[in-house]
């Protein structure tokens, strides 16, 4: 018997290989083999925002006819968020300052004491400091080291924010739009969108090698390179200073299928062909592997005019055919026609052997590149250099060395000392794989040279090791081996008050995030949890969450979190105004929780009411739990029986075990003295992909955090919260929340406004949208032209929108508090936007490393 | 002998093939990290995988394995270690795996025995009550607990050594330094062989002890000392060498939390990162090893019961 088991599993096996190795042998692909010929130019990236000064407002107004009758619903309530009076903004945003801090007299790169700068890391294992391909912040880390940027962004004189440095430009950019009219798409009278960059000629490799024009070219060659398929290429044809024929360049001879961003009638009525649309038949149907009658499998994008008909089985079982979709669900009234932003697209084929020469990317002389742009840069004065605070080099020949013959995407560039060239302050001296890396000064770096860094720079050598454990790390740490290391809230008993502690404001604001989607909900047998279906249950728990304890006793210097968006934000770079301290955006919390303030209010402004928010109040929470319960019962969606919603979490450490305890609590205090006592439960479900699980619908509340673009706070709203289908992958990761089902009111300069919140966040997006008024008499401009105040009370009325929807509760705004070795200063104890602390370059030693040694591990912190 | 040892090996390769094929179908199965990044154009890396053969049906993609596997190529990092080769980058960290492990070995398997036969010889007293109960202790505690205690206690309070292991840069991996900068790792690695193997002879040894054949030979006229060495021990080791075997084999596993709490290079954690960051290339390299370490190693062991004890006979029905 076993011996005919034997066999019989053999001679499967033996099948399955044969069948794998002949399904690999007829489809093998042609190698993508493209080549990489040197050229052009350079940039930068990163995104960005906008903003603007002005004088502010908000104000509520008093409701005249209701601008929104009839257009709310139990699901999606209407808002009428009041009035505003805005304005628009300058063209150039304001003046930026150039006067960069002195540093400390004789505590430079000067001296001749050595000094090591001993640092860590948790992990190498995703290291890569290949300019054209980095990805993490470690990477980024090392790379800061190793390079600069065209413009820097450094402490100004009076220790209170940035100033702006030449660094590898040797001037500040020139706007000479003007001089290529006609050209690469620049109309006459256009601005701001060619910019000149006398480069710096004392910029050398770190063995002397000059870095010109030609350096430039080649590099963002390279980065664009359509066969190398570089993980930066992006930063050079999308965000806010997309390069001219960037992407047609780097997806030349390719298809793409672009979301449609819109709903169909708005494309129509903007021209568009609707026999131009496809529809993703894999993300919407789940129809991947489906099959015609002819045995043909269906693509992942449909055309809406195809009328074939796909099935499960190719025999009718549960089929649909590009049309009948289109038909049915997306088509103008059809039952999702506000879903066809994300599912329906627009197919566009990029021309084949496009040349480098419809990229706008110049050699313009020796040392003089011109940039060109899609779209002028608002605000240059700041925008400009924003954009090109990084450059992407790499030096030719040991780029060019490193290149796999077999596979253009795979280059070996910064990943081990030997492959590893610098033109930054630094260069690399050591490396081992997994364990440290080192790096020393740089003598060939143009800022040892010019007299511009004197008083910066005091660090000769920064020693990275790895250590994983922040237990380890803090051992470390006390010995005097590392120069700062990051705490957890076990260690905030015994270090909260030393006087080395630093906090490092993030951008993240740590969320619950529910699936609203009452069809997934409902699909949970035995469960109950439509019930989260409902906004008034998610309101009621979310009201019985202290954030204050919360962040307390479970995060290391976490604070408190009410808004979308926390401290980090700044909604005006010039003045390096948060958004969060703006009185529109206090506003919005104030009255999210019910406070009043002024005249009649229980608070005297809106200050004080905001510094007595807690966003913890049980009386509120078993008020709106019982209505919930009424609600639903009603509806007739829930039977009255218990309830139990699964909270998926990455992992089952200690923390997520304390955390899910206390939510539990939470929910169940919530449900105290209404019919939904004793019946309410969370389940803790371990899924290391509760992203995609909520992504799918298949998760009901997960911890969500969206951070990073600190100065684009306004493109956040529908990029994060309300995507309705960003290239073609929609950020939104509250499963169900239809955003262009929440109808807002807002009265702007004395006219009503009624849109979706989807339609606003667009607007505020710089998508290509207009709003205009119920009269018809005043269409906005487009929301970047308005000043940073007007822009900031606007996008606070939607914040507050979108946070009434409790379709997320935030919980808490996350930072990181770390203790700093008395080795050594930070030019700055307190954290500031851009700048950090001051960084190495102002970061200054009172023990050289040989006074260290005697000292080190006997001081206390 | 030859005929068993024959078929014995063509099962481990249909075993071989039959666990590789279940992995790289289940972690193929798996979803990749969804990619959401603001302000990224998130079809780059739709396209990178695409051409990377990611959305191709996973058995062309196995068979395409294969090919490279037959070649003696194991890929390229794709989400760790980019681009570089992944039996480079494990053939760089293998060897502090071994070292550490290597030590771990030689220092704790006589030190076990040792434990385990002076418990056995001196049964029910206390001396044996208070080894058994650290054994007991050890085996309970995770590793990782003795692991952090052997640093505080031995690296940071006392000074003895340093927290973490030291680099190449430092020292080379043979040098005395290395070793005494390994010594708290190969120490918390150690406990638990020294446990397991103290138990373990504990209970064969006393087994035998009580055998009517050491009776016998105590009456022929040998001293005590010549019947343990000569028969308890010998007949002891019949079930104790072949786990010694089995703890040398496993010196190429690598402890994930050791190596970790002592910054080890190693591969210890390799396997769980390659799950988690579905780095293929890397988790089907560490499935291809481990898997052939374990079959290897249990023919090597189940041979070496023939070795030695003769009286057991291979392959015999």
């Amino acid at each position: 018997m076993s011996k005919n088991l034997a066999k019989f599993l053999a001679f499967m096996l033996v099948v399955v290989m044969v069948f794998s190795l002949v399904a690999c042998n007829t489809t093998t692909p042609p190698v993508d083999t493209k080549d990489t010929t040197p050229t052009p130019d350079t940039k930068d990236t990163t995104p960005t925002p906008d903003t603007q000064e002005t004088e502010p407002d908000t104000q509520e107004t008093e409701p005249e006819a209701d601008p929104l009758e009839g257009k709310g619903s139990l699901e999606y309530p209407a808002f009428n968020v009041g009035s505003l009076e805005v304005a628009l903004g300058s063209a150039d945003g304001g003046e930026v300052g150039y006067d960069v801090y002195a540093g400390v007299e004789g505590k430079d790169y000067t001296d001749e004491e050595v000094y090591t700068f001993h640092d860590y890391t948790a992990g190498m294992s995703n290291l890569n400091w290949n300019p054209l391909s980095w990805e993490t912040n470690d990477d980024s880390a090392i790379l800061d080291y190793l390079s600069r940027g065209f413009y820097g962004f450094e402490l100004n004189s009076d220790k209170t924010g940035w100033s702006i440095t030449c660094e590898m430009a040797e001037e500040l950019p020139v706007d000479v739009t003007a001089d290529y009219v006609g050209q690469y798409g620049i109309k006459e009278g256009e601005t701001a969108k060619a910019w000149k960059i006398k480069l710096n000629e004392l910029a050398t490799w770190n063995d002397g090698t000059p870095i010109n024009a030609d350096t430039y070219i080649y590099s963002y060659q390279q980065l664009l390179d359509p066969a190398q398929l570089n993980r930066r290429a992006d930063s050079l044809y999308a965000g806010n200073f997309a390069i001219v024929g960037a992407v047609n360049y780097f997806n030349q001879g390719r298809e793409a299928y672009n979301a449609l961003g819109q709903l169909v009638a708005d494309y129509e009525a903007a021209g568009g062909n609707v026999d131009d649309l496809y529809i993703d038949a894999v993300g919407f149907w789940n129809a991947a592997g489906y099959i015609d009658a002819e045995g043909n499998e269906v693509s992942q994008y449909v055309s809406v005019t195809d009328e074939t008909e796909y099935s499960k089985d190719g025999a009718g079982d549960d089929a649909f055919s590009g049309k009948s979709l289109y038909d049915e669900y997306f088509a103008p009234g059809a039952q999702y026609e506000s879903y066809a932003p994300d599912y329906c697209f627009t197919k566009q084929t990029y021309e084949a052997n496009y040349s480098w020469d419809n990229v706008g990317i110049l050699k313009t002389g020796e040392y003089e590149i011109v940039l060109i742009t899609t779209a002028p840069t608002e605000m240059p004065n700041y925008y400009v250099p924003y954009n090109l605070s990084s450059t992407y080099l790499v030096k030719e020949d040991l780029y060019e060395s490193l290149k796999n013959p077999d596979d253009p995407k795979v280059n070996t560039y910064g990943t081990s000392l030997e492959t590893t060239a610098s033109y930054g302050p630094y260069m690399m001296t050591y490396f081992e794989l997994d364990k440290k890396y080192v790096l020393s000064r740089n003598e060939n770096w143009y800022g040892y040279k010019d007299g511009k860094h004197l008083g910066q720079y005091q660090t000769d050598i920064i020693d990275v090791q790895l250590i994983a454990q922040q237990a380890t790390a803090l051992l470390a740490f006390l010995n005097g081996e590392i120069d700062n290391v990051s705490l957890v809230a076990a260690d905030m008993t015994k270090y909260g008050a030393s006087d080395y502690i630093r906090y490092t404001p993030q951008s993240y604001t740590t969320k619950l995030t529910f699936n609203s989607d009452e069809t997934s909900l409902a699909s949970r047998e035995g469960k109950n949890a439509i019930v989260l279906s409902n906004l008034n249950f998610r309101k009621a728990f979310s009201l019985a969450i202290d954030r204050t304890t919360f962040a307390q006793s479970y995060t290391a210097a976490g604070s408190a979190g009410y808004g979308m968006l926390n401290y980090m934000y700044v909604y005006d770079p010039f003045t390096g105004a948060s958004y969060r301290n703006s009185d529109g955006a206090k506003a919005a919390i104030v009255d999210l929780y019910g406070l009043t303030y002024g005249e009649d209010g229980d608070f005297e402004d809106v200050d004080e009411a905001y510094d007595a928010v807690t966003g913890y109040d049980l009386e509120a929470a078993h008020e709106a739990m019982q209505l919930a319960y009424d609600e639903l019962t009603a509806e007739g969606v829930y039977d009255g029986g218990n309830v139990t919603l699964v909270l998926s979490v990455y992992s089952s450490d200690d923390t997520y075990i304390q955390m899910f305890n206390y939510l539990n609590s939470a929910l169940q205090a919530a449900a105290e003295g209404t019919d939904f006592e004793g019946k309410v439960a969370l389940e803790m479900k371990v899924d290391a992909d509760y992203y995609d699980s909520m992504y799918s619908g298949n998760a009901d509340i997960i911890f969500s955090t969206w951070g990073g673009a600190a100065y684009s706070p306004f493109t956040l709203l529908y990029e994060c919260y309300c995507d309705a289908g960003i290239n073609d992958d929609p950020n939104q990761m509250e499963y169900g929340f239809d955003s262009s089902k929440v109808m807002i009111a807002l009265k702007i300069n004395g006219h009503q406004f009624v849109e979706s919140l989807q339609r606003w966040a667009l607007w505020m997006d710089a998508q290509d949208i207009t709003i205009t008024s119920t009269d018809g008499e005043l269409t906005l401009d487009a929301f970047g032209n308005y000043d940073a105040d007007s822009r900031c009370a606007i996008f606070a009325k939607m914040e507050y929108v979108y946070l009434a929807n409790y379709v997320n509760t935030p919980l808490y705004y996350r930072n990181v508090g770390s203790l700093v070795s008395q080795k050594g200063d930070y030019a700055l104890q307190e954290y500031v936007d851009l700048i950090g602390f001051g960084g190495i370059q102002f970061y200054t030693y009172n023990y050289s490393d040989a006074e260290w040694a005697e000292v080190a591990g006997t001081l206390q912190y | 002998m030859t005929k068993y040892v024959l078929k014995r090996i063509v099962l481990m390769i249909f075993t071989f093939l039959i666990i590789t094929t279940i992995c790289f179908i289940l972690i193929k199965l798996l979803p990749l990290p969804a990619i959401k990044q603001m302000g990224r154009d998130v079809s780059l890396i739709e396209k990178r995988r695409e051409e990377m053969g990611y959305n191709k049906p996973i058995m062309v993609q196995y068979g395409l394995y294969w090919q490279h596997l037959l070649k003696g190529n194991l890929g390229l990092g794709e989400q760790m270690y980019v681009s570089l080769e992944v039996s480079d980058v494990i053939l760089q960290k293998l060897p502090y795996t071994i070292v550490v492990n290597l030590y771990s070995f030689i220092i704790s398997v006589p030190l076990g025995l040792l434990l385990g036969i002076y418990a056995a010889l001196k049964k029910n007293t206390w001396k044996d009550h208070l080894i058994s109960t650290l054994v007991i202790i050890f085996i309970s505690v995770p590793s990782y607990v003795y692991a952090f205690l052997v640093q505080y206690l031995l690296c940071f309070k006392a000074g003895w050594f340093p927290l973490t292991i030291a680099s190449q840069q430092e020292a080379t991996l043979f040098s005395w330094k290395m070793f005494h900068s390994m010594l708290p790792a190969v120490i918390s690695l150690g406990f638990g062989t020294v446990a397991g193997l103290t138990r373990f002879t504990r209970a064969e040894l006393s087994e035998v002890l009580t055998g009517d054949y050491l009776l016998l030979a105590r009456t022929k006229g040998l001293t005590k000392n010549q019947a343990i060495v000569r028969h308890a021990l010998r007949n002891a080791m019949v079930p104790i060498l072949p786990m010694i075997l089995g703890e040398f084999v496993g010196i190429i596993g690598g402890s994930l939390i050791i190596e970790s709490i002592f910054s080890i290079p190693g591969i210890g954690n390799l396997f769980v990162q390659s799950i988690n960051l579905r780095d293929y290339n890397f988790f089907m390299a560490d499935t291809v090893i481990y898997t052939l370490i374990g079959l290897v190693a249990g023919l090597v062991i189940d041979l070496s019961y023939g070795f030695i004890d003769p009286r057991i006979k291979m392959g015999a029905r």
